[in-house]
């Protein structure tokens, strides 16, 4: 009943706020805060960091987030769904109704709309869209994170390489940040209970100087131990302690009580504001990679509802953090990038929902060396196929690595074997590189 | 060309995973792996088994000992390299190293003292003899088993359950291959050993390089898609070949099932599609020879299998079991060079921290071993010996060559790691560590004066309590990286003070707060972590910490032991 009820309904216009009851108006407050934008402080200049370090922030839409309700749009087709498209910033580029503040900032995006990445797995999609590939039988590619980190991170750095938050539990262990083959050095901090990082604190009871003292003691036995042997892994357990007290200098990084009161107003009172303007701060200070997960998109029942609850938020904090990456002057050297592990069906079941669908979905890539305001890859009218300009994970993530200015054929080593951070023969989409 | 070579070498990665994948798999379900298993072509009338002859390799055991073939050969490459090897290790870093390898934990400083001032000639083969012998043993050599069978951290408590009474039978090899390979579920004890295939049977191409990497030291998984650009041995037939005698195995409610028929078909990157006959690595063939099944034993089949699972029982065995024949061909004449080669080689990388060849996945012509002859002699050793692992490990740890030294003070740069010439520092696996830190922090006079096996019983009762830690610490790899959330957990996570660094009762602390100078406790504190006497940099650094925290001297201790158990020293097995 609802589903054919439900085309007929469209095709007749019936009225959509009364098709979606009561949860039309969840927008609305933090739609309020748009004024805010107009009263940015004067842009911080970032010196050295800005011009050698590129740094990426994913957001994570955990689940699947549809296409139809984002990035590609079908309005009045039957796999349409209720939502209207609106013309954004980009000339013949239209989004969803339910992303208005970012389609006046289109401009500073790249939308990917030709994905068909072939799995519709949770876990094993989310592994292959967060390492551009399926792991091989005996041997764990590394994630986005990871490479990033390994590339862009610095020996001494004071700061972690590579910070994910997933403070939902849906979903939280498919989509782990993995190291893979480049090992523990490149791990994640994973924050999933709050937005404080396990063991960055000091323990109660003992007092700085201690702990600094010990560690020079740490330091001492050490070099002693090490006067005629030589090994990488020693070295990395000693680099490992070296940056302790870096990195527990950076806990003010993950505390967004030291942001002013209308930098906070600005990004919105949600969890996943909060932890975004995190990320801010972390890319701002060094951090090469941090990824933001919100979960759980996975609508396989009331999909409309729960799109239209999550991509409004979506659509104000990513704009939020747009403008805030401009004004700072650094959306030349971070990346924002949203990503899930597939996207969803056209189809439309008998629970109003949409189930998982990796054959024609979207993602964006904003800032650092993307063409801006460009769009790649197109799906049929119905969204069920892509017509043109087709992307696959390997593609996505060589493009990913050329705007990041990495070549995506360069190797790493397992033993002697080479190992390119993409598949042999991927290629980056020239047609979006700047 | 040498560039491009190695450049299509890593074209193995490639990409046929993506002819599996639906384009729309159904919602919210694993997607299934496609079924490739096919009925027999019709045409081939009668089942019987044929092989290829093989000339029969003749394996006599030799009279020399093990520990002396390996110095013999190891010394002879490095005096072809013309480098000097470091000395031999000291007393008390032997005894750390053999107690580390052997069962898993660092020695009490009973047992070093008692070590160091035995003038006995046969002191290290006592100990070792004595360590074998214990239970320890074999819970420290099934874990690290465990690691090889699951390198992915999946582990199955099953496995580890049958892994445990394998090596307290001291079953050998091959038996363990056979039981792994084709366990009786009917018998309680093997149903375990089942684990290894069935949790890999939903994935026949990762159950096939699994089955290949772990028993032979061969990744086949870049022959998969296409002949290998690199390794002439591997071609796209050897990896189907193995694939196929692995096809027809299956779950059948928790107990393995195998198929008395079915045939992988694959298309090679050039030419016609093609049907794969079972081949083993070496290139030995298994003809089957049989009639297709008709419709009615293919249903009588399926009743049987239905009947099986109903019950909960195991099904049965198939006329013609493919699995069976892989395990066969495998263990015969020179086919089973692999299979010994593999299991020496990966010995020798458990104790030396380095293969004879590395990686240990890629044993093919083009990786040669950094020791031909003794790899071979080795091998060959430990078929003669009926495949006896504690042989090999005995032989290995009684070597010269894995006695000598960490520390290289020559004046010449340090000798390739190949030919282990200086000891290699091993970073401990988590059980090792969390089961140290536990010694080294007890009070070592509860050590004092138990009956061997009152002290084993401690021994086991601290390894248990010492398991949660364990799970915090990464399990070491190839090439492995120590990462800062270690060093953040060792110095800001609350574990390690309320689990370890305790002054109660007897703990190391407790008792070194009955102690008057600050120096009777540096010398406690390290003599019961590291095993030796402190250093005159020790003593004056570490006393100089104590004193200057006048008044809180508990507090010192703590402090120093701390660092003490996160230094490089106790980190490794040196």
């Amino acid at each position: 009943m609802p589903r054919n009820t439900f085309c007929r309904s469209l095709e007749h216009a019936i009225d959509r706020r009364a098709f979606l009851g009561g949860t039309a108006a969840v927008g609305a407050t933090l739609a309020a805060d748009m004024t805010a934008l107009n009263v940015l402080a004067a842009p911080e200049v970032n010196g050295a960091l800005k011009k050698t370090q590129k740094r990426v922030i994913l957001l994570w839409l955990a689940g699947g987030a549809s296409q139809l309700e984002t990035w590609d749009p079908k309005p009045g087709a039957p796999t349409g769904g209720p939502f209207r498209a609106i013309q954004t910033d980009v000339p013949g580029l239209r989004i969803s109704e339910l992303m208005p503040k970012m389609a006046t900032r289109m401009k500073t995006t790249c939308v990917i709309r030709g994905l068909n990445t072939k799995n519709g797995d949770h876990g094993s999609a989310a592994k292959i869209m967060m390492r551009g590939r399926r792991d091989e039988s005996g041997l764990r590619y590394p994630d986005l994170g990871a490479v990033v980190a390994r590339e862009f991170g610095r020996a001494e750095s004071k700061v972690p390489d590579y910070v994910t938050f997933y403070t939902q539990t849906e979903g939280r262990n498919m989509a782990p940040g993995d190291a893979g083959f480049l090992g523990a050095r490149y791990a994640p901090m994973e924050l999933t209970t709050n937005n404080y990082p396990e063991h960055i604190r000091r323990l109660e009871g003992l007092t700085d100087a201690d702990h600094q003292e010990r560690g020079e003691l740490r330091e001492l036995l050490g070099k002693q131990f090490g006067e005629g042997r030589t090994s990488e892994t020693m070295n990395s357990q000693n680099e490992a302690y070296q940056r302790v007290r870096g990195i527990m200098a950076s806990e003010k990084l993950f505390d967004i009580t030291q942001e002013p009161q209308k930098v906070r107003d600005r990004y919105g009172p949600t969890q996943f504001a909060g932890q975004v303007l995190i990320a801010r701060r972390l890319v701002e200070a060094g951090v090469p990679f941090v990824r933001v997960g919100r979960a759980w998109w996975d609508s396989h029942g009331q999909n409309f509802e729960t799109h239209q609850e999550m991509v409004p938020e979506l659509d104000h904090v990513m704009a939020t953090l747009l403008d805030d990456l401009t004004d700072r002057g650094l959306l030349d050297d971070v990346m924002v990038i949203t990503l899930s592990e597939f996207g969803r069906t056209p189809q439309i079941n008998a629970s109003l929902g949409r189930d998982h669908f990796a054959s024609a979905w979207s993602a964006t890539i904003s800032g650092c060396g993307i063409k801006r305001g460009s769009v790649y890859g197109k799906s049929d009218e119905k969204g069920l196929k892509v017509v043109a300009e087709e992307v696959d994970a390997g593609s996505l993530f060589a493009t990913i690595y050329s705007a990041l200015g990495l070549n995506p054929h360069k190797n790493y080593y397992v033993g002697s074997r080479p190992i390119p951070l993409v598949n042999p023969g991927v290629e980056a989409i020239s047609a979006v590189l700047e | 060309m040498r560039l491009r070579l190695l450049f299509a070498v890593s074209a193995c990665i490639c990409a046929a995973w993506i002819v599996n994948a639906a384009d729309i798999p159904p919602p919210r379900e694993v997607p299934q792996p496609a079924v490739e298993v096919a009925p027999m072509p019709r045409e081939v009338p009668q089942r019987e088994i044929a092989i290829a002859p093989k000339p029969r390799a003749i394996r006599i055991a030799s009279r020399e000992p093990i520990p002396e073939v390996i110095d013999r050969y190891i010394a002879s490459a490095i005096a072809d390299a013309n480098v000097t090897p470091a000395p031999q290790a000291d007393d008390a870093t032997i005894i750390r190293r053999l107690t580390l390898d052997l069962v898993g934990r660092i020695p009490t400083t009973g047992e070093v003292d008692d070590y160091v001032k035995s003038n006995d000639p046969d002191k290290r083969a006592k100990l070792v003899d004595r360590l074998m012998a214990s239970p320890g043993f074999v819970r420290h050599q099934a874990a690290m088993f465990e690691v090889m069978f699951y390198p992915e951290g999946d582990r199955r408590g099953a496995f580890r359950d049958y892994l445990v009474n394998a090596l307290k039978e001291n079953k050998s090899w091959d038996k363990i291959f056979r039981e792994v390979m084709l366990p009786d579920e009917r018998n309680p004890k093997q149903k375990g050993a089942g684990e290894f295939l069935r949790s890999r049977v939903a994935d026949a191409d990762k159950l096939t390089n699994d089955v290949s990497t772990t028993f032979f030291g061969v990744n086949v998984s870049c022959a998969q898609c296409h002949n290998h650009p690199h390794v002439i041995d591997w071609t796209q037939d050897h990896f189907y070949g193995m694939k196929a005698f692995l096809i027809r195995t299956f779950d059948n409610g928790g107990f393995l099932g195998e198929r008395g028929s079915g045939i992988i078909k694959y298309k090679p990157t050039k030419g016609p599609e093609r049907t794969a006959k079972m081949m083993f690595l070496t290139g030995t063939k298994v003809e089957e020879v049989g009639v297709e099944p008709s419709a009615v034993e293919m249903k009588k089949e399926k009743t049987a299998f239905d009947k099986a699972k109903a019950a909960k029982t195991p099904p049965p065995a198939p006329k013609f079991s493919a699995r069976t024949k892989l395990v066969e061909v495998a263990l015969e004449d020179e086919n089973a060079d692999f299979f010994a080669r593999s299991i020496v080689n990966r010995m020798w990388h458990r104790f030396f921290g380095t293969g004879l060849v590395t990686p240990l996945d890629q044993m093919h012509a083009e990786n040669q071993p950094s020791h031909p002859e003794l790899l071979a002699w080795l091998a060959n050793d430990t078929i003669a010996n009926g495949y006896d692992l504690r042989r090999l490990i005995r032989g290995i740890v009684m070597s010269k060559a894995y006695s000598r030294s960490s520390k290289y003070e020559a004046s010449s740069d340090l000798p390739s790691a190949k030919l282990f010439a200086v000891a290699k520092l091993k970073p401990m696996t988590p059980m090792q560590l969390a089961t140290s830190l536990k010694i080294a922090t007890t009070d070592p006079a509860s050590f004092e004066n138990l009956k061997p096996d009152d002290f084993e019983k401690k021994i086991e009762q601290l390894e248990s309590s010492a398991r949660g830690f364990a799970a915090l610490i990464a399990q070491p790899t190839d090439n492995f990286q120590i990462g800062v959330g270690e060093a953040l957990l060792f110095s800001n996570g609350d574990r390690l003070t309320k689990e370890f660094l305790t002054d109660g009762g007897g703990t190391a602390l407790g008792y070194a707060k009955t102690l008057k100078e600050p120096k009777d406790v540096v010398e406690f504190l390290v003599k019961t972590t590291y095993g030796r006497p402190a250093t005159d940099t020790e003593l004056k650094a570490l006393v100089a910490y104590i004193k200057k925290r006048n008044g809180r001297e508990p507090e010192a201790y703590k402090q120093v032991l701390w660092a003490l158990v996160t230094s490089p020293e106790f980190r490794f097995n040196y």
